[in-house]
């Protein structure tokens, strides 16, 4: 019964099945984490090491996995016919000695990660749970798979990694479609497609087994040793988890390779597996390494402006990088001043320590590429959606029943309570609600001054520019965006809050721009839409920026434009949306009403003066990301 | 159709050719992945969804498996129909029709994926595992319309069981794993917002349907429909010659697509095509050669031709373009169809 696609008849990825042949080999090496965009066989590499397992079974981490089959819990069954307490094992427990395997370990929740990651690490966690109290020894491997299109994981948790191995689609025609051939081959018929594979497979076990033999017996020469020390302290690896696994992975390596020593080749493929995910000088990871309460948005976008000419402003650079990229294995050789055979005692100099860097450089330049962005935020669900996170005493949400929390919490008594026909007698006091947990998603609606004062045009230029920005990654976070201007006697929503790039394009051709300025009207408005119906959905975050200078001139009720506007501030403000002030007001004198504005909405205030829309984006995003 | 609740038949759908195509190509080879429809509310999405379950011949299935288990699809049996055939047992059958399951957008996680069956928790005092949606659409097809309003987490639950065909359940006490395999029909308004490209790739094809523009045919929708609704019994027994031939169709088809294999010039266009086209992955090129082998078995052909796979492109390409975000991908598929032009000009 065995339905894997085996890991010899996948094409290409020779870095990726390197990285889960060193994890399989070694005892050291606990957690590899396989990335690459969608499409490019990350499940099917994950999951293919199952055949070469020798007997170690594969238990999958699904997205739904709640903390109690986790990390164990008590034991209902025994619990309640004896009275016996008595806990059965999470599956972190069930792992001891196997693999475990977490698709899109991305997707699951922070404390579903750190558990996984921190366990594999050490080896063992402390339960604390439903009056268990105790440290429970597992050592697993974790195989990981994520896409960073849908959002990363945090530095820390990056760096728990062992290995870590990136995969891109392949772009030679030939490979291709052997990719389509095998696939095609492989879902007519797994058992026959398994057999054709079946001497390469049982070859790479024969090697698995061979290197695992002798791995204690590899030595990793003291050159060697201090080159990848040096190489971690160029590329300011923090920490010393990242020299550990270039170790390891180099000696597993060399292991494989049927050698009882290191060589650099081995130590230069270490150090891509080992710490690519780990550079601080790769200008992804750098900005991540940031303090994410601050600045971190603008940062990246600083970063992400002068990396392109940076990269490509450097012609003279390129040839030697290409020198040095080596995809042959052939060529390595050569090129290379230490060559792999020139004996042990050989001094590794800065030279050598630049040659891997310049490898590293060249083999993830893809990777550089992408994108920041934090994990999206979660908040506290208080309806019955939301992923089932944990129990707790019942308070607002008596509906909500955690029944497996209350059976496990009244199990224990069932020997002496009276039963009535029932197996398990509840009582009041047992019962658990559920916590549930949303992943949060952002309204962020723009209520713009399309009044005829000063600078409209300058002022929707930004906002355009802002709202495509936000939309462009708006996807990883899940967030709408929506457009409201207010002119003349009244506001008009343009653009309702979408998540659609595509619409929004359309809607924002043509803003409407002139006459007097309603701004209280338009709060009133805007605030209406977010609180009252289809968006007011709980749970959510919501914002307001508002651009205005803040002079308002036509009234609502009758009363005084300004006295009617702080009026309206005030008794919104602090109501749970939360309100950002743009002030465009620009020359001389200020009179800064938009200030006054500010302060009375509780907002955070700034000035239009010269942001562009980017930088505007960029502004949004840091304060609202960074509430709470 | 003898059910209780006649649906609309299939083939009384006007136009919307597009979309029957992507839905029949899905019925023949299951393994395309799907459907998603995007298009404004009433243009026969959800009619053609729910009509296609009368299409599919009936299967022969484990009698009283809760995951109607196909009784000679060995190698995706639940575990309890696993553990009778290995003690020997030669498990009854029962022939069952496929069947529509809907995921609702108000569906929990718990109801999804199954969970702790409560009643017999609280009066055995013994866990057993309920089955949820996932459980329910095994060999089924899982519709969910306004798909781009799913709640996310329930996207991810739905993500990890189609990718690996079995949903593995480790919540509220319950370990439990069973095969979740399913053709997943999607549709959406583009206008609510978009799906999340993980999401969108895993639908094998995609389609845009618009409303009927033609005067005639518009009048004829209208007519067929309260033709329906006045006597569904006596409507479907009008189309029933018609079912038949589309339902002789999809076997005929299914027989053909297990001779045929796709020869050189097809993989070598596919792959060319995605090369073009940077598509992410490697899921575009596999998707084109299914389909437009699926295509050919349904004209009743083994060898492919320029037009199967020139209608294999438009449902399996556009979704998985690399997205520039703001433009319009319609100059890109011109550039594909001329390519394929090339790749099949030559004999």
């Amino acid at each position: 019964m065995n339905a894997e696609f085996p890991l010899p008849a996948i094409t290409g990825q020779d870095d990726a099945k390197k990285a889960l042949l060193c994890a399989l080999a070694s005892d050291r090496i606990h957690t590899v984490l396989i990335t690459g965009d969608r499409g490019t066989a990350k499940s099917t590499l994950a999951r293919s090491i199952g055949v070469l397992a020798e007997g170690r079974q594969v238990l999958t981490v699904p997205q739904n996995i709640t903390y109690d089959r986790l990390l164990g819990s008590i034991d209902l069954e025994t619990t309640v016919s004896t009275g016996d307490v008595r806990l059965t094992p999470g599956l972190l427990k069930q792992a001891d000695r196997q693999i475990i395997y977490a698709d899109d370990i991305n997707l699951m929740e922070e404390e579903v990660v750190q558990s996984l990651l921190n366990t594999a690490e050490t080896g063992s966690y402390t339960l604390e749970r439903e009056g268990f109290s105790r440290s429970i020894a597992t050592r697993f491997l974790l195989v990981a798979t994520m896409d960073p299109q849908e959002g990363d994981l945090t530095p820390g948790q990056m760096d728990r990694f062992d290995l870590s191995v990136r995969l891109d689609a392949i772009t030679d025609a030939g490979l291709r479609g052997e990719i389509v051939k095998r696939r095609l081959l492989f879902e007519r018929s797994p058992a026959d497609f398994f057999r054709e594979f079946w001497p390469a497979t049982d070859a790479l076990n024969g090697k698995l087994e061979a290197a695992r033999e002798r791995l204690p017996y590899v030595s990793i020469p003291e050159a060697l040793a201090d080159l990848i020390s040096s190489l971690c302290l160029e590329l300011a690896i923090s920490g010393q988890r990242g020299d550990l696994a270039v170790a390891q992975a180099a000696a597993a390596l060399a292991a494989l390779d049927g050698r009882d020593n290191v060589v650099f080749e081995d130590v230069k493929l270490a150090s891509l597996l080992a710490l690519g995910h780990r550079r601080k000088d790769n200008p992804d990871s750098r900005q991540k390494a940031n303090p994410p309460q601050s600045g971190e948005t603008t940062d990246g976008k600083e970063n992400r402006g002068t990396e392109s000419p940076d990269r490509e402003s450097s012609p003279g650079s390129s040839p030697g990088r290409i020198q040095a990229g080596q995809k042959n294995p052939d060529s390595r050789q050569g090129q290379n001043g230490p060559t792999p055979h020139q004996g042990y005692d050989q001094v590794f100099d800065i030279g050598s320590t630049f040659d891997v860097i310049r490898y590293l450089d060249e083999k993830s330049e893809k990777t550089t590429a992408r994108q920041k962005s934090g994990r999206r935020t979660r908040v506290r669900s208080s309806d019955s959606s939301g992923h089932y996170r944990s129990f707790r005493l019942p308070g607002k949400n008596r509906n909500d029943i955690a029944v497996d929390a209350t059976l496990r919490a009244a199990a224990p008594y069932q020997q002496v309570r009276r039963h009535t026909g029932l197996a398990i007698s509840v009582e009041k006091a047992d019962l658990r609600e559920k916590i549930r947990e949303k992943k949060a998603a952002h309204t962020i609606l723009f209520l713009v001054d399309a009044s005829g004062s000063m600078g409209v045009r300058q002022r929707m230029v930004a906002v355009k520019g802002a709202i495509l920005s936000l939309l462009i990654d708006a996807y990883q976070k899940r967030d709408r965006i929506g457009l409201m201007i207010f002119r003349g006697t009244g506001s008009r929503l343009l653009l309702p809050p979408t998540r659609s790039p595509d619409l929004a394009v359309r809607m924002l051709r043509t803003i409407p721009t002139g006459g007097m300025t309603p701004l209280t009207a338009g709060i009133a408005e805007a605030y209406g839409l977010l609180s009252r119906g289809k968006y007011a959905g709980t749970g959510e975050n919501k914002s307001i920026v508002i651009l205005t200078d803040g002079r308002v001139n036509v009234p609502v009720r009758g009363g005084t434009p300004p006295a009617e506007l702080a009026d309206l501030a005030r008794r919104i403000a602090g109501s749970g949306i939360r309100f950002v002030i743009v002030d465009t007001e620009s020359g001389f004198p200020r009179i800064g009403r938009a200030l006054i504005l500010a302060r009375d909405l509780k907002a955070t205030w700034f000035r239009l003066e010269d942001l562009s829309g980017r930088r505007l984006a960029a502004f949004v995003q840091d304060t609202i990301y960074t509430y709470r | 159709m003898s059910g209780e609740h006649p649906v609309y038949p299939f083939s009384a759908i006007v136009g919307q050719d597009n979309m029957k195509d992507a839905l029949l190509a899905n019925l023949v080879n299951p393994s395309i992945g799907g459907v998603l429809i995007r298009g404004e509310k009433g243009t026969a999405k959800s009619t053609a969804v729910r009509a296609v379950a009368d299409l599919l011949p009936e299967r022969d299935v484990v009698k009283g498996c809760m995951f109607r288990c196909g009784a000679s699809d060995i190698r995706n049996l639940c575990s309890s129909c696993r553990e009778k055939i290995a003690a020997g047992e030669t498990p009854e059958t029962e022939r069952a029709r496929m069947r529509v399951i809907e995921l609702p957008l108000c569906a929990t996680e718990d109801r999804v994926a199954g969970t702790l069956d409560i009643g017999h928790a609280i009066t055995k005092g013994q866990k057993k595992f309920e089955p949820g949606v996932l459980a329910m659409a095994n060999g089924n097809i899982l519709y969910v319309d306004e798909v781009n309003l799913l709640d996310d987490h329930i996207v991810d639950l739905l993500l990890d069981a189609a990718a690996m065909g079995v949903n593995f359940v480790e919540r509220e006490g319950i370990s439990y794993s069973h095969p979740a395999r399913f053709m997943l029909v999607g549709t959406m308004n583009p206008e609510e917002g978009d799906l999340r490209p993980q999401l969108l790739d895993r639908f094998g094809l995609v389609v845009d349907v618009e409303g009927e523009k033609d005067t005639a045919r518009r009048s004829e929708v209208v007519k067929r429909r309260l033709g329906f609704e006045k006597d569904p019994v006596a409507f479907c027994g009008r189309y029933e010659p018609e079912q038949q031939k589309i339902r002789d169709r999809i076997a005929v088809a299914g027989k053909i697509l297990g001779d045929i294999e796709p020869d050189d010039r097809l993989i070598d266009t596919a792959v060319r095509v995605s090369l073009s086209l940077g598509v992410d992955g490697h899921r575009a090129d596999i998707t084109l050669v299914k389909t437009s082998l699926a295509f050919a078995a349904l004209d009743g052909q083994k060898d492919v031709g320029k037009e199967h796979v020139l209608k294999a492109a438009c449902l399996s390409l556009p979704h998985r373009m690399r997205r520039r975000p703001f433009d319009e991908s319609h100059a890109d598929l011109r550039s594909v169809q001329a390519l394929i032009g090339e790749c099949y000009s030559c004999p």
